[in-house]
């Protein structure tokens, strides 16, 4: 018999490779996601910077802020004069104050909400202070806990 | 009966389609890669070394209150020499560091540490100041990316022994 492929054939066939290529794509997704998390969340130098962020930020009255869920924080909230300046030193856009194991992430950019969900919730703080930075056209996080009467 | 027939323009139609969905599934792969392409000439050695160094440097920072810098250019090396309740030193060479009388070898054939530390001092407040200083990694004497820097930061309490340089860029 000299007949070529039939339709059920070839779609058979295709549907076969596209879940193949299919598994191939979901393993290598997981694995740039776990490198982009290397790369992008709690980088040392970042997270000492958001650790001396807090320490100024307390002498007014970061550990006053209240929230049930998160809270963005501005210059405004802190009579800082050089706030923005101080922010664009060390290239942190945004600056979020977020209650700890919260998981209701309704509001929050894809960026921020996966990185936290990536968070450990381990320890025993209040709040996570969460800074965004944006480095290098990439948005770099990095947090440090803080207890509300610390 | 001898069926002959081969692809109808349909048949044809629906396997392209189904054949570039994934090709541009793959195509999104591999631009990720592309992306993240910049860390196999980094090794993960020196990621790893980097961090250390960085905490090590920064608990030194925190534990005996800096309170200035000073940067030399020598030969071979730059030494930053850290004002503290003990002066330390950090020596810059273009393969290695040297912290605590600690060598840090980069493990990256192709990287190598710039003698030149940028360094920049900021007023928050008639109190308060906060200075970073970044150490550049080349790749291949090119510094591609700043995630590979060493940037160490600080917020300090101002005295009367507080001495800093003024600001250097490389």
């Amino acid at each position: 018999m000299k007949r070529g492929f039939a339709l059920l054939e070839t779609i058979i066939v295709i549907t076969f490779v596209t879940v193949s290529l299919m598994l191939l794509y979901g393993t290598f997704t997981s694995l740039i996601e776990k490198k982009e998390e290397n790369i992008l969340y709690d980088d040392v130098s970042n997270i000492y910077q958001m650790y001396y962020l807090k320490e100024y930020l307390s002498l007014y009255g970061l550990e006053e802020v209240n929230t049930k869920k998160h809270v963005e924080l501005t210059c405004d909230d802190f009579s800082i004069s050089t706030c923005s300046s101080f922010m664009e030193q060390m290239s942190l856009e945004h600056l979020y104050l977020v209650s700890y194991g919260l998981k209701d992430y309704d509001g929050m950019s894809t960026s921020l909400r996966r990185y936290l969900s990536s968070l450990s919730n381990k320890e025993d703080y209040d709040y996570w202070l969460v800074g965004e930075f944006y480095i290098e056209d990439a948005y770099h996080y990095a947090s440090i806990g803080v207890m509300h009467d610390e | 009966m001898m069926n002959k027939r081969g692809f109808t323009i349909l048949e044809l139609l629906i396997s392209i389609l189904l054949i570039s969905i994934v090709l541009l599934l793959l195509l999104r792969v591999m631009m990720s890669l592309e992306t993240i392409n910049h860390d196999t000439s980094y090794a993960s050695d020196d990621e790893i070394r980097r961090t250390e160094i960085i905490k090590n440097v920064e608990e030194s920072f925190l534990d005996s209150s800096l309170n200035g810098l000073r940067i030399d250019s020598l030969n071979d090396k730059t030494v930053l020499t850290f004002l503290m309740d003990e002066e330390q030193t950090l020596e810059i060479y273009q393969d290695h560091l040297v912290f605590q009388e600690e060598v840090y070898s980069l493990e990256s054939k192709n990287a190598t540490y710039s003698s030149c530390a940028e360094y920049k001092y900021f007023d928050l407040d008639e109190d308060y100041y906060f200075i970073t200083i970044t150490i550049p990694v080349l790749i291949d004497g090119v510094n591609t990316t700043s995630r590979d820097d060493l940037i160490f930061s600080y917020l300090g309490l101002k005295n009367e022994f507080t001495s800093y340089p003024d600001d250097t860029t490389c």
